[in-house]
């Protein structure tokens, strides 16, 4: 079973937000609106996080994009009380929202704040619903639940189909999540984490590598590579 | 012309179906793909359920290369297309968003009359028989009155073969005045090469060789004309090769570009051109220059004599006189060492790159050209002209020829009147004046204007000037907008001829950018969503309506004719199979090999004389009059040389400065999609990155200036210019020059759709920056002037 990770070369991300916008049109979340965006309810699975520093001229700024981590070791598994949330055996953390009740102490317990709680039902105006993306797994989910990053999990299956069909193995490089796919400097590598001549996992083992917040022993699997 | 199979692309297999013919197609060994299109469908499918079809995106002047997942007849998803050569298989922001323009709710679903007062918004529906009914009657009834030349076509962004459409249809019919937007932004950066390399054409920066890049201006990772191909240029400048480059930003904002290069140079609004010359200045002084190139390849680095005996200034003497570091620091307010320090970088780093911005709002401070030739000589001081890693030229392919038209006696006439913009008679270096367009025709000049057709461009929105653009457009007794949404401009106008978007069309698009010659197709990915046209269709419409020379020019019946006819020179399979078709030689030539030869030898041809690059224009010396930008720091010949006029905002001694503390710098950003009205939904959940703004306009201001005015973040406040004023949202932000604030651009667009829960079903989503800047035109370039525009903050 591949141990599916991400690597984020900082170095070579120029924050185009093109990661978010394929992210969003991938996965069918809804605009938010003016009004619910002023709220801070906008749902964007992998938002770009800008951070800014010091005074003028000695300015440090940081653009930092942020996807589910996938945490191998996930705090928001334990505090779900339903088992809702699970990690599944190739490392993927889901959300099964049939079973979620919306309670919203995973979006706590994630030190990450990858987990997205919708206040209402989705809205599109209705011109708009044409482009959603047909794939079951990414159906509009209703109010009330807890959704986040899934690293694309409707595409590991269509690619798992596709190698059937045209009748050979499955292999590790024929998933990316949409964000991988779209990057526009080819900062994002994704595969086998578990394979150790992927290039993921070469990645993951560079000098310059590091994950966010690796102290809390949540053991993410997505690792980014430093700047400069 | 080859024969065309409607939708040869589609692989017209479901996945279902895939599914069930695996086997088979496993065991003949077919090895297909989704992906792959195939000329044998393995199933008749009389309505394929799923396919992926490959176009060319339109929504940036780059023209990437796109993969469009269509389910059911509706477009789902969208992709980069792996075998472009520009995006090779990525897909920014906006392309990833085209679905919501596609599928947009502001879009206008048929053709449209005002029937009441202009700007009244009494539309009455109409077909598209009517509609270009009225339009030919128009058309004919003027022409034969003898005034063609008093129709006027204004026009945005042009693809492909539509700029030559644009232009026979206007030649044929009798009017010089096609006027293109360029004067506001990219103008600047044409002219340059126009009259340093004697090329019209845009500069093509070969960041990928570079060792060093010096970007003017905030847009080079953000909304350049080739943005695609920088951003992959720049990543692999860094992780792609073993030596990596430096990137230097020179901006008063931090920008995204900014954020991302190896370092930031803040610098004073509206002096680009004083630090490229302060940093020729310590290049020449310390002899850093390529000698052999300078010696070899360039005209007017000495002073020297002309034929009639006047010695002339050259770019030496005048940049080691003139161009001090001590003044320039002064000027620019970055310190001597700092422009010592990056100068020798520079110049040691070779093949290095100095970068001109080419969007609106970046060099017209009215000093565009100046500036441009100046940040241009740079690349000639280093050698970086026609060189690896540094400036190419964009190179076109050879497609088939026109056919022959000939004017008539009305046309004729026509051409030699004065345009109405006043380029080449009122600028005379203009190839278009764009902002000039409403001054004149308010004032009635040359003639007064009958009928005006917008294109790709909304003037109102983007010269408010006050309102008098809005006044001018009522002047005019019939305007004729192609806008796909009501925007503010075809609220003003007589009828509306909704365009398709560019995933309903027949196109193409010139790999410009890129620096090879190459096309790219565009082809229908759905049906036409509403009950729309591409322009190119119509104006072929309007050719056969009006009938010859119109028609004689234009002969085809549909735009997808055209396309196919003059793309005929191509293998058309392969064309539709990898979507574009490209010649690389050149770009991927080792200097001085045959290939490399032969074009470089035709660029030197192509410029003035003998092929020099010209740091003292012979293109402008021969210009008759005299400098008509005086300044102190002139002498009589230096109007032919790079030089840097202070702009008149910047002086401190106008009376502006007490009452409008702040200068308004404005860039366009990623998230800004120009061709839309701004109202992609998702474009503005990413709006402002940096301060985390969205679905609103913000005003960022530095924290001295922000505390020392009492203003808190989030704060609403007023941002007011003598000509008017906006409101904005403040964003306290350390990456600013200190008497600077900053508004973006692409705001204030009206929404008639409610966006998402409890927003509101009609409003305005942010303000227009533009609506604060008094734009005009300079002398004789004709290229726009926009400050940067005095403005004071005070709380709402």
């Amino acid at each position: 079973m591949p141990r599916w990770g991400m690597v984020i070369d900082l170095d070579k991300c120029f924050a185009c937000q093109s990661c978010t916008a394929a992210c969003r049109m991938e996965n069918n979340t809804p605009p938010a609106g003016k009004d619910q965006a002023g709220m801070g309810r906008t749902i964007l699975w992998n938002e770009v996080l800008p951070f800014v520093e010091g005074e003028y001229p000695n300015v440090k700024a940081t653009l930092l994009p942020r996807p589910c981590m996938h945490c191998d070791n996930p705090a928001c598994i334990k505090v779900c009380p339903v088992q809702a949330t699970y990690k599944n055996e190739e490392g993927l953390v889901l959300v099964d929202y049939n079973r979620c009740i919306g309670c919203r102490m995973c979006t706590v317990a994630c030190p990450y704040a990858v987990r997205y709680f919708n206040w209402y039902a989705p809205e599109w105006p209705e011109d708009l619903k044409a482009h959603l993306n047909p794939e079951p797994e990414v159906q509009p989910r209703p109010k009330g639940v807890v959704e986040k990053c899934t690293f694309c999990v409707q595409r590991l299956r269509q690619a798992r189909e596709t190698a059937e069909a045209e009748g050979r193995t499955f292999q590790a490089t024929d998933y990316v999540p949409a964000c991988v796919q779209t990057c526009t400097a080819h900062a994002r590598y994704f595969g086998d984490l578990d394979d150790p001549d992927s290039l993921v996992s070469k990645l993951a083992h560079s000098p310059r590598a590091f994950r966010m917040f690796e102290e809390l022993g949540t053991q993410p699997k997505v690792f980014y590579l430093k700047q400069g | 012309m080859t024969a065309i199979d409607p939708n040869p692309q589609k692989s017209k297999l479901s996945r279902r179906d895939f599914l069930k013919l695996g086997a088979t197609a496993a065991a003949a060994g077919a090895g297909l793909s989704l992906l792959r299109p195939t000329h044998k469908p393995l199933a008749a499918q009389p309505d394929p359920e799923e396919a992926t079809v490959k176009t060319t995106c339109a929504l940036c002047p780059s023209g990437c290369g796109l993969e469009v997942r269509v389910v059911d007849g509706k477009a789902v998803k969208v992709e980069g297309n792996p075998l472009h050569p520009l995006n090779q298989g990525v897909c920014c922001l906006k392309g990833q968003t085209s679905l919501e323009v596609l599928y947009s709710p502001e879009r206008l679903e048929h053709p449209r009359l005002q029937t009441g007062k202009r700007g009244s918004g009494d539309w009455k529906e109409l077909s598209w028989d009517e509609a270009l009914g009225l339009v030919a009657n128009r058309l004919v009834s003027l022409r034969e009155a003898g005034k063609p030349h008093s129709v006027a076509l204004m026009h945005g962004d042009l693809r492909g073969q539509m700029r030559q459409v644009v232009n026979r249809f206007m030649r044929a019919y009798g009017s010089p005045n096609v006027i293109s937007r360029d004067s506001l932004g990219e103008g600047a950066a044409r002219l340059a090469l126009w009259l340093s390399q004697g090329v019209n054409a845009l500069p093509v920066y070969d960041l990928n060789n570079s060792n060093y890049v010096l970007a003017f201006g905030g847009n080079l990772l953000e909304s350049s004309r080739n943005l695609i191909g920088y951003l992959g240029a720049a990543a692999f400048m860094r992780r792609g090769r073993p030596q990596r480059g430096k990137l230097v930003a020179i901006h008063p904002r931090l920008s995204l570009t900014g954020i991302k290069a190896d370092e930031w140079l803040p610098i004073r609004p509206g002096t680009y051109g004083a630090l490229a010359l302060g940093m020729a200045n310590v290049i020449v002084n310390s002899k850093l220059y390529d000698e052999d190139f300078v010696r070899d390849f360039t005209f007017g680095f000495e002073d020297f004599e002309d034929a009639a005996g006047v010695t002339h200034q050259g770019f030496k003497s005048l940049v080691l006189e003139t161009y001090t570091l001590e003044r320039v620091a002064a000027v620019t307010g970055v310190s001597t060492d700092k422009i010592a320090r990056i100068a020798g970088e520079f110049a040691t780093n070779r093949p290095a790159v100095a970068v001109l911005p080419t969007e609106p709002g970046e060099l017209s401070s009215g000093n565009a050209l100046y500036t441009a030739l100046a940040v241009h000589a740079l690349n000639a001081l280093v050698g970086s002209i026609d060189a690896k890693g540094g400036v190419l030229l964009q190179r076109f392919p050879k497609l088939a020829e026109w056919p022959a038209y000939a004017l008539d006696e009305t046309a004729r006439r026509g051409e030699t009147k004065e345009r109405l913009d006043g380029a080449g008679t009122q600028f005379p270096l203009a190839l278009s004046a764009y902002q000039n367009v409403p001054e004149r025709i308010l004032a009635g000049q040359p003639y007064p204007l009958e009928m005006l057709i917008l294109l790709n461009a909304n003037p109102a929105y983007e010269m408010p000037n006050g309102g008098r653009t809005l006044d001018a457009l009522s002047k005019v007794p019939f305007v004729v907008s192609f806008a796909s949404t009501l925007d503010e401009s075809a609220a003003q106008a007589d009828l509306v001829l909704p365009a398709s978007t560019f995933l309903e069309i027949w196109g193409d698009d010139y790999l410009e950018g890129t620096g090879y010659a190459g096309v790219s197709l565009r082809r229908p990915v759905v049906e036409a969503v509403h009950d729309t046209r591409n322009p190119g269709d119509v104006l072929l419409d309007l050719a056969h309506r009006i009938g010859d020379p119109v028609k004689q020019a234009l002969p085809w019946p549909t735009y997808q004719e055209l396309i196919t006819n003059r793309l005929s020179v191509f293998d058309w399979e392969k064309l539709e199979a990898n979507g574009n078709w490209s010649e690389l030689v050149y770009f991927n030539a080792a200097p001085g090999s045959p290939a490399w030869q032969e074009v470089v030898g035709r660029d030197r041809l192509n410029a003035p004389k003998d092929g020099r690059f010209d740091f003292f224009s012979r293109e402008r010396f021969a210009l008759p009059g005299s400098d008509s930008a005086p300044s102190a720091m002139l002498r009589a010949s230096s109007a032919c040389l790079p030089h840097f006029d202070i702009p008149a905002t910047l002086t401190d001694s106008s009376a502006d400065a007490l009452d409008y503390p702040f200068l308004l710098v404005t860039q366009p950003l990623i998230t800004q999609s120009s061709q839309w009205q701004g109202i992609v939904p998702t474009l503005q959940e990413c709006y402002g990155l940096q301060g985390n703004v969205k679905w609103d306009s913000w005003v960022e201001i530095g924290r001295k200036a922000a505390e020392a005015l009492g203003l808190e973040n989030g704060q609403r406040v007023w941002v007011e210019s003598p000509l008017g004023r906006v409101q904005a949202m403040v964003r306290v932000y350390a990456g600013l020059w200190p008497n600077a604030v900053f508004l973006p651009p692409g705001q204030g667009h009206h929404t008639f759709v409610r966006w998402g829960r409890k927003s509101a079903e009609a409003m305005l989503v942010g303000a227009n920056p533009n609506a604060l800047t008094e734009i005009t035109s300079e002398p004789l370039t004709g290229l726009a002037v926009s400050g940067p525009a005095r403005v004071r903050v005070y709380p709402v």
